[in-house]
Parts: structure tokens; sequence; C-alpha cells
């Protein structure tokens, strides 16, 4: 009888440590190739402008600032570098927080934005366009990313509510998203009914996404606040991974998968509202950044949350320096770009891989 | 190591699913085979013994009672394969099971781990589609990846929920051999909800046959399986060949 039941194809030799390794080594290879390319990006972002600084006066102006004309260190510290600097923070940090949802809601079209955070923004944002043009004795730039960040913070507890009530239920979870993304909508829209005409495109220009009017402060925010939240979610690559092998299978190893899902949806969502309070709602990008990481890294978390976090960023930088340089003398607002540079991409690289699997 | 079920209730809201379920103890080396109709709460039964769901009652397995040690070092001990394979996503096996070994925190070296996990593959027939997607492999393949990932954790205690209902003729055998083997080894227990009798009769050292949540017979196959209580519990006519010893074969004549 044991002759019978000898599996066939034994007696290999060792090749899957040496496969797997080349696997890695050529994921970590494209990696380095995403960090290359938004280090070239962050670099040309930053030279690109409309106000003719050289290459190697912006070098000079970086390595010693005060050899710089004042003009020119002014242009380069105060407006170049910040706005160059949070293309890439806020690709990042929505590139993170779009990746860890889409996994722990096990849905390819979840986003910090399906649960409602950059609605949730827009209506605070909204609020204080519309009701709240001055108040005494504090800055009108202060309080439109005040109130966007209340705004998409009250809805990321209402999510994390909402997780705790049903348990971890995925459906539920997306479903009351969708829901606070039509209650906020309707919400913003009475107040542009309200609205006056410059107020109205004061709310319409802020809701497309802009990174001009973000400064070194808005930069070291959202900086902090993505190094703050990603270890966590370096801590949880091989959970999150796990769980791409099916919730059955997580639960059967003892991971209890509401609590995993809890956090990830707290601090995904905290993460979003802190990225979008200062630019407005470029939502497309936490969406489409980690599905070009999936595309070109697989699922294995270890590579897929840094690649998704650099694919954002470099979407998000490309579209920054783009929208400088399209039409001479105008700044497009990068919402407007983040979708022109990143489907095209996103759908070539959609149509490779299909071309390649068939 | 001995597992001991005595008293089990579990509940779904307010549903009760098992009633008082209580089975002969189980020595190391046994493997039980747990039948019954679709329904009957073996999936259920499952859950509770690997901790998965709360039950009442007692679960005591190497003098450990789940209820007191909390699952975590539950876990360290107890496998489940569960009844729905891996998820098709893009992901491979090869990273599925790493990634459990990882977040599970099991104690070996990069090295040791990929010959493990390479030794599994080659046991089930899977080194062909190591490096393949996981949405690429048909539905019995991906039920061996099941397999594989409660293997990998040598549990002294494997909770299998129907490992063979997608395999083919041979691998079933396959399968089921190298469980009995791997429990007979080291000492420790296996408990299977299998749905082909046969099999069951083939491969167990105990039955346990279930209906609506309760125990309706447990023991060796000769006194479970025998036609009353497969007419009772699955409403099937049956008759039983015994002519070749250590392979009774059941044949159902017809449904009631
Ligand atoms: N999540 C759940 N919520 C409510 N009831 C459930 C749930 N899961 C199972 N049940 C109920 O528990 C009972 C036992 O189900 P269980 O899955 O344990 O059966 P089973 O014996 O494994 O059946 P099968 O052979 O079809 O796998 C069924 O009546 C089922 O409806
Ligand atoms: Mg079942």
């Amino acid at each position: 009888m044991a002759h019978i039941l000898r599996p066939i194809g034994m007696m290999q030799t060792s090749t899957l440590a040496i496969e797997f390794s080349r696997l890695t080594r050529r994921r970590v290879f494209i990696l380095s190739g995403l960090l290359g390319a938004l280090v070239l990006s962050l670099w040309l972002d930053i030279l690109a402008g409309p106000s003719g600084l050289s290459a190697g006066q912006v070098i000079d102006g970086l390595i010693n600032p005060q050899s710089l004309e004042l003009r020119y260190k002014i242009i380069l510290w105060d407006v170049r570098l910040p706005d160059a600097l949070i293309a890439i923070v806020v690709g990042a940090a929505l590139g993170l927080s779009g990746i860890e949802t889409q996994t722990v809601l096990d849905n390819p079209l979840a986003s910090p934005f399906t649960l409602g955070v950059s609605s949730a923004a827009v209506l605070g944002a909204s609020v204080a366009i519309v009701l709240l043009p001055s108040v005494p004795f504090v800055p009108p730039a202060f309080i439109l990313p005040v109130l966007a960040l209340l705004g998409a913070l009250s809805s990321s507890c209402l999510i994390l509510i909402v997780v705790r009530l049903s348990g971890g239920a995925r459906e539920t979870v997306i479903l009351f998203g969708i829901a606070l993304v039509f209650l906020c909508n309707a919400i913003a829209s009475g107040f542009h009914l309200i609205a006056d005409a410059d107020a109205l495109q004061q709310v319409v220009f802020w809701t497309i996404g802009n990174l001009t009017k973000a400064g070194w402060l808005e930069v070291t925010i959202v900086t902090c606040c993505f190094l703050a939240i990603f270890p966590f979610s370096i801590k949880h690559v091989w959970l999150l991974t796990l769980l791409r092998g099916g919730e059955a299978h997580a639960r059967s190893t003892g991971v209890d998968v509401s609590r995993l899902r809890t956090w990830v949806i707290i601090r995904s969502s905290i993460l979003a509202a802190f990225a979008v309070c200062f630019v407005g709602t470029i939502g497309f990008i936490g969406l489409v950044g980690p599905h070009i990481a999936r595309l070109l890294l697989g699922e294995d978390h270890r590579m897929l949350v840094p690649g998704a976090v650099l694919c954002s960023a470099l979407i998000l930088s490309i579209a920054s320096g783009l929208s400088k340089t399209l039409i001479p003398g105008v700044i497009i607002p990068v919402g407007i770009l983040t979708a022109v540079v990143g489907v095209p991409l996103f759908l070539f690289l959609l149509i490779q891989r299909r071309g390649r699997s068939s | 190591m001995r597992l001991s079920v005595k008293n089990l209730s579990a509940f779904y809201g307010k549903k009760q699913i098992l009633h008082d379920i209580t089975f002969p103890d189980v020595d190391g080396g046994m493997v039980v085979g747990l039948l019954g109709p679709n329904a009957s709460g073996k999936s259920t039964l499952m859950k509770c013994l690997s901790g998965e769901k709360k039950s009442k009652g007692n679960i005591i397995f190497d003098d450990d009672n789940l209820q007191e040690v909390g699952s975590k070092k539950w876990h360290e001990k107890v496998a489940t394969m569960p009844q729905t394979p891996p998820a098709p996503t893009a992901l491979t096996p090869t990273e599925l099971m790493w990634s459990t070994a990882r977040a599970l925190a099991l104690p070996y070296s990069d090295k040791e781990l990929s010959r493990k996990i390479e030794s599994i593959f080659n046991d089930l027939g899977l080194s062909d589609f190591q490096l393949d997607a996981l949405h690429t492999l048909s539905g019995g393949k991906r039920q061996l990846i099941g397999l594989a990932l409660a293997f990998i954790r040598d549990p002294e205690l494997l909770l299998l929920d129907e490992p063979t209902s997608a395999l083919d003729l041979r691998w079933r055998m396959i399968v089921l051999e190298l469980v009995k083997n791997k429990v007979q080894q080291d000492g420790r227990v296996s408990i299977a909800a299998l749905h082909d009798l046969d099999l069951a009769a083939r491969y167990c050292d105990l039955l346990v046959l279930m209906k609506n949540g309760k125990v309706i017979a447990s023991g060796p196959s000769e006194e479970v399986l025998i036609p009353e209580n497969l007419a009772r519990v699955y409403h099937v006519e049956t008759e039983i060949d015994l002519s070749k010893p250590g392979y009774p074969r059941i044949d159902v004549v017809g449904a009631i």
C-alpha cells in the first residue's frame, strides 16, 4: 500500500528558499527603484516653477541658504520646498491609509475616502468658508484646516463606533462609510446653497485639492503624523499578509480580526484626516497608489506597505511638478492632475499584467 | 497527551447550537472522526475546540483547561484547518505560509522555515504551485494549502474541518494517511470532520456521530456505523460490508 501513497515529484533540491529569496530581492529592487524615482521627482518638483531658479542656484541654496539672493531664498525655502515636500508626505499618508483600509476591509474599492473621511473634511471646510469667514483674533488660514480636521476626525469617530457596535463586520463598515459620504455631501450642499459666489468658489477650489497653501508647519504636522503611525503598520505587515489568506484562516490561527480591523481603521482614518485637512481632498491617490504597488510588488505586505507609500508619494509628487509646468504661468490644482497622471499609469499596468497572465 | 471533552454547549446569539457534547477521552496517537449531516454542528464544535468560539463546559487537553488557560496559550498547541479554504487572492502559497509562521512568531530561522515549508508542500504535492497566485489554483489545491497552513504550526491537537471534501480519490487517501502518520509518530491528537464514511471508518480510531448539535453515538467504527444509527442521523438506508477486515464499506441503498 505504502508505495502507492508516496507522492510523486519528491526529492527536489531546496529550490524554494532560492526562488523565494530571488523574488524578494527583485521586489526590494523595485522598491529601491521607486525610492530613486521619488527622489528624482522631488528634485524636478523643486526645480519646476515660474521664477527661473537654475539647478545650480537650487543646489547652492539648499547647501547654503545665505548664498542666495533674498528673493530666491524665499522662493526656494518658503514656496518650492514645502510645496514639494507636502506632496510627498500627503501622498505617502494617503497611500498608507489606502493600502491598510483595502486590506482590512478586504475590498479593492475601499479607501479612507469611502469611509467618509474626505466628505466630512469637505463639510468642515464648507462650514469654515461659508459660516466663519472671519472669527475675531483667529487667523483665517487657521480656521479652515482646523474645521476640516475636526470634520474628518469626527467621521473617524463615527466609523469607530460603528466598527465596535457591529463587532467589526466588514460590510457594515463599508455601507456605513458610504452612507456617511452621502450624508456629509448633502449637508455640505446645504451650505453651498446659502454661500455667496466667492465662498462657493473657495469651497470648490478646496475640494479639488491643492498643495500651494501648505508651509513648513503643515509639512511638519503631516510628517509627524505619518511617522507616528508608520511603525504600527510595519509591525502589522505579517498579520496583514496573513489576513489576505482570508478571514477564516486568520481567525483559525487565533488572530483577533475584529480588533485588528478596528485598530487599522482608526489609525488610517486619522492619518487621512491629517493628510486632507491642509490640502483638500486628493482622494484618488489613496485608491490607485496601493493598486499600482500591488501590481508591481504582489501581496506580501512587507513590500506592499512601503510600496504603496512610495507609489502614492511618487504620483502626487509628479502631479505637483506637472501642475506647475504644464501651462506656463498657471498652477493647475494638483487634485485635477493626480487623476490625469494616475489613471493612465494604472491602466497601463493593469493591461500589461492582464496580457502577461493570459 | 489526552483530550477530554465534557458537557460542551455553545450558542449563536440565543440559539443553542451544541447541546452537552461529551465523547470518550481521546489518547495520543488517535484520529477522531466527527460525522453528521449538514448543519449538525461539526464546524461549530471545531471552532469551540480551537478556542475561536466561546463555549460552556470542559475542554481539557494535556491538563490545560481551555476555559482557564486563555486562547493565546491554547493556540500554541492547537491548529485548525477551517472548512473555508484560503481566499483566492494574488498571494502565493509560500507568502501565506511564511506570513502565518511569522505572524504567529513560530521559532524558526529563515532557512529552517523555508525548508519546512518546502517539505510540507512536497508531502502535499504543492511544490509546482508554491509561487503561483492563490487565485490561479484549483479548489482542491487551495484546500491542500489550508491543510499545509495547519501543518506548519506543528500542533499537538490538529483540528481538520472537512479536510478532504474537495480532493480527488488519491489525495483523499494520502492526506488522511499523512495525518494518521503524524499523529501516531508523536502521540498527538487529531479530530477531523468528515462526510465520507468509508474514509472515516478506515482511518479514524474513534468516531463521533452528531445530529442537531447532539452526540448520537460515539466509539469505534463498528459500533457507530451501524444501519440503525445511519438511518436515524442521515435518513438513509444502508448496507455495511465487513468482508474485508480493516476496510468496512458503507453502501447507501437509498434515502428514507
Ligand atoms: N455564524 C453563525 N450564526 C448563526 N448561526 C450559525 C452560524 N454558523 C453556524 N450556525 C448554525 O449552527 C448550526 C451548525 O452549523 P455548522 O456549521 O456547525 O454545521 P456543520 O455540521 O459544520 O455543517 P456542514 O456539514 O454543512 O459543514 C447550523 O444550524 C447553522 O445554521
Ligand atoms: Mg461545517
